[in-house]
C-alpha cells in the first residue's frame, strides 16, 4: 500500500461527496449546454454542406410563388410539389455566367391505393444533363439505371438495396444508396430517370385500383445550375430572375447562411446563457475552493510540517478541483450525448433543420474541447485558494485552523 | 546537533507586539532528551516550531547539523523536515478522511522513501496498542487513541528529531508511560532526539535536561 497526493485528493473529495457533487453538476451543465448547442451548430453545418455538395448546384430556380415551398423542401425535407414549364429551362441556361442546367420534377407520394411510404418525395431526373445523381452512378454503379430501377436516399431505413418498392403501382428495385447527407430532401427522396416517373405516371392511369397520377405535359419542378467559375452564384442568381420572369433563384451558399444566420441566433442566446453558468461556476468553484482552503489550514499546515512542500499542497488543491471538474464534464458529456442521441428527432423537427451527426474526428476534437474547458473551469477557479494555500506559513495555518 | 542562537519571535495583537520567544539561545546535543517547561503563554510551543523550521523568527537563528534552517530555500526545508524531524502536537492532528494506517504513513507521500512503509505503519500502530484500529477513521477513535496513532506517524519518516508538544496530552497514566517508554527507547535505541513541550512536571523528571520558559525566555532549569 502507498499513500500518495493523488489518494489523499481522492478522500477529500469523498468527505464532502454533496459539495463535490454540487461542484460537479455546475460543470456538467455547462458542458452539456456547450456540448449539445455546438454539435447542433456543427451538425447543421456538416449536413447542409454535404447536402448541397450532393445537390451539385449552386443555385436552383424555382417557380417564383414556390420559394417558401421550396425552401422547406431544401431544408425540412417536407415533400412539395411545384411546377414550371419545360422551356424555362433553355432560357435559364442562355443566362450569363451560367456553366450547366439540370433540371428535376417532383413528385409527392400518397399513402392510400399508391406506394409503400407515403408523404416522401419522388424525384425524376434528367440522365443527359444531371448532376445530382449521374456522377455517383458513375463512379458506384457504372451504367445508367434501368426504367425500373431506383436511387435512394439513407432516411429510409425499413428498405434496402435489392428490395423493391412500388409506387403508383409501378415497382422500382432499389440499386443504390446515396450516403446520409441529414437533409432530408436528399435522404427521405427515391429517384428516378425523367422516362421512369412519366411511364409511371402513365401506367397508373392503366391501373383500376391505383391512384392515377397528373403529370403536366413539358413541366419540370426546379432548373438546378451550375455557375461558371469566374462569377459569383449571388450574381447569377440575379441575371436569372432578371431574365427569366416567374422564377425565383435560390443560391445554395445563401441557404446555408440564412440557416446558419436563423439557427445561430437561437444558438447564440443560448451560448450566451453558456458563458453567463460558466462565470457562475468559476465563481461557485472558487468560493468553495476559498472555503476548502480556509476549512483545511491546519490541514494544510500539517502537511507542511510533515514535508510537504508548496507545490505538493498546490497540486493536492488543484488535483481536487481538476478531478470534480473533470468528473463534471464527463457527466455532461455523457448527458449532452444521450440527449442528442435519443431527441435527434426531436432536435431535427422542432428546429426544422438538416442534421448529420458531425464526423468522428470534429467529434472527437468536440468532446476533448468541452473536457478541456471542464478542466479549465475547476482549475482556474480554485487557482488562486491553491496559491492562498502555498503562501501560508505552517505555524500560522496551525494555529489558525485550531 | 540543534544550536538556537539570540532566537526572537514576536506577533502583533492588536496594537501591541508581543515577544513569545525573546533572545533565546541553547544547545541541544544529537541524542539529548529534553523537556522545556512553562506557563501558558510562555512560548514553548512557538519556540517548538521555530525550532522545526514552521515559522520564521525576527531574528536569530537555528541550526541543525550544520544547516541554518532559514539560509535554505522553502523546498528544501520542507524536503530537510521531511527527512530528519517530526511533530507531536497537543491537538488532534489527524487527516479525518483518512484511516489510521493512512494517517501514520502520510509522510511518506512527501518525499522520504521509507522501504515496507505500510509493514512499519502496522508494526508501529501495534506498538501503539492500535492493531485492531489500523482501518478505523479519526471519528471513529478516542482522543487518547488518536493521541497515539499520532505518535505512531511520529516515528514512521525514522527521524532524528522529535519535537513534541505535550505529547501525553490526552492520555491516561498507564498509557502516558507506555509511550514515554517507548520514547526512552527510540531515543537510546535509534539515538532520537527529543524535545517535549510539557506542563506535566512527572514527564520533566523523565528526560535528562530541563529548560523553563518564561515570558519569552528561557534558562535551564
Amino acid at each position: 500500500m502507498k499513500i500518495s497526493l493523488f489518494s489523499i485528493a481522492r478522500k477529500n473529495i469523498k468527505r464532502k461527496f454533496f459539495r463535490s457533487v454540487a461542484i460537479g453538476l455546475s460543470v456538467a451543465i455547462v458542458a452539456a449546454t456547450l456540448f449539445v448547442v455546438t454539435t447542433i451548430m456543427g451538425s447543421v453545418e456538416t449536413s447542409l454542406k454535404k447536402g448541397t455538395a450532393r445537390l451539385g448546384a449552386d443555385i436552383m430556380v424555382v417557380p417564383a410563388e414556390a420559394e417558401a415551398e421550396a425552401r422547406t423542401a431544401l431544408l425540412a425535407g417536407e415533400p412539395g410539389t411545384f411546377y414550371m414549364a419545360k422551356s424555362l429551362v433553355d432560357a435559364v441556361r442562355k443566362v450569363e455566367g451560367v456553366r450547366d442546367v439540370s433540371s428535376q420534377i417532383y413528385l409527392k407520394t400518397a399513402q392510400y391505393k399508391c406506394c409503400d411510404v407515403g408523404d416522401m418525395l419522388l424525384i425524376g431526373f434528367d440522365p443527359e444533363n444531371d448532376f445530382t445523381i449521374i456522377p455517383w452512378l458513375t463512379e458506384r454503379l457504372n451504367r445508367p439505371l434501368n426504367h425500373d430501377e431506383a436511387i435512394m436516399g439513407r432516411g429510409l431505413t425499413a428498405f434496402a438495396i435489392g428490395n423493391r418498392m412500388k409506387f403508383y403501382g409501378s415497382e422500382f428495385e432499389i440499386v443504390g444508396m446515396l450516403e446520409e447527407t441529414g437533409m432530408k430532401f436528399i435522404d427521405n427522396s427515391v429517384f428516378f430517370p425523367y422516362q421512369a416517373i412519366q411511364q409511371m405516371a402513365e401506367d397508373s392511369k392503366k391501373k383500376n385500383d391505383v391512384q392515377t397520377v397528373e403529370l403536366l405535359e413539358d413541366h419540370v419542378s426546379t432548373v438546378l445550375v451550375q455557375v461558371k467559375p469566374e462569377i459569383t452564384p449571388e450574381r447569377v442568381a440575379i441575371f436569372i430572375e432578371y431574365n427569366v420572369p416567374g422564377v425565383k433563384a435560390i443560391v445554395s451558399e445563401q441557404v446555408i447562411s440564412s440557416v446558419r444566420r436563423q439557427l445561430f441566433v437561437l444558438l447564440r442566446s443560448i451560448l450566451s446563457i453558456t458563458l453567463i453558468l460558466w462565470v457562475m461556476a468559476l465563481l461557485l468553484i472558487g468560493v468553495v475552493f476559498s472555503m476548502i482552503v480556509n476549512e483545511r489550514q491546519r490541514e494544510i499546515g500539517l502537511l507542511r510540517a510533515m514535508g510537504a512542500k508548496k507545490g505538493n499542497v498546490f497540486r493536492l488543491i488543484l488535483t481536487e478541483a481538476s478531478v470534480i471538474s473533470l468528473g463534471g464534464g464527463i457527466a455532461g458529456l455523457v448527458c449532452g450525448g444521450a440527449f442528442l442521441y435519443f431527441f435527434k428527432s426531436f432536435i431535427r423537427s422542432a428546429l426544422k433543420i438538416p442534421y448529420l451527426w458531425p464526423s468522428t474526428p470534429d467529434f472527437i476534437l468536440l468532446i476533448l474541447i468541452c473536457l478541456f474547458l471542464s478542466f479549465i473551469t475547476g482549475t482556474g477557479a480554485a487557482l488562486f485558494p491553491a496559491l492562498r494555500s502555498m503562501t501560508m506559513e505552517p505555524y500560522e495555518a496551525i494555529r489558525r485552523g485550531e | 546537533m540543534i544550536e538556537v542562537k539570540e532566537l526572537s519571535k514576536s506577533y502583533k495583537v492588536g496594537s501591541e507586539t508581543v515577544n513569545a520567544v525573546d533572545n533565546v539561545s541553547l544547545t541541544i546535543d544529537k541524542g539529548e532528551f529534553v523537556a522545556i517547561v512553562g506557563h501558558s503563554g510562555s512560548g514553548k510551543t512557538t519556540l517548538l516550531s521555530l525550532m522545526g523550521g514552521l515559522t520564521k523568527p525576527v531574528s536569530g537563528t537555528v541550526t541543525i547539523d550544520g544547516v541554518n534552517l532559514w539560509s535554505i530555500s522553502d523546498n528544501d526545508l520542507s524536503v530537510f523536515r521531511n527527512r530528519k524531524m517530526n511533530f507531536i502536537y497537543q491537538f488532534s492532528s489527524l487527516i479525518p478522511t483518512l484511516n489510521s494506517l493512512e494517517n501514520v504513513m502520510l509522510p511518506t507521500a512527501f518525499g522520504k522513501e521509507i522501504t515496507n512503509a505500510s509493514e512499519y505503519a502496522s508494526e508501529l500502530l501495534e506498538l501503539m496498542g492500535l492493531k485492531d484500529k489500523k482501518f478505523s477513521y479519526p471519528s471513529q477513535l478516542s482522543g487518547g487513541q488518536q493521541r497515539r496513532v499520532a505518535i505512531a506517524r511520529a516515528f514512521i519518516n525514522r527521524p532524528e528529531i522529535i519535537l513534541a508538544d505535550e505529547p501525553t496530552g490526552d492520555l491516561d497514566e498507564e498509557t502516558e508511560a507506555e509511550v514515554m517508554t517507548l520514547f526512552h527507547r527510540m531515543n537510546s535505541e535509534q539515538k532520537i532526539t527529543f524535545i517535549c513541550v510539557t506542563h506535566s512536571t512527572d514527564i520533566a523528571k523523565q528526560c535528562r535536561k530541563t529548560y523553563r520558559m518564561s515570558q519569552g525566555a528561557i534558562k535551564e532549569a
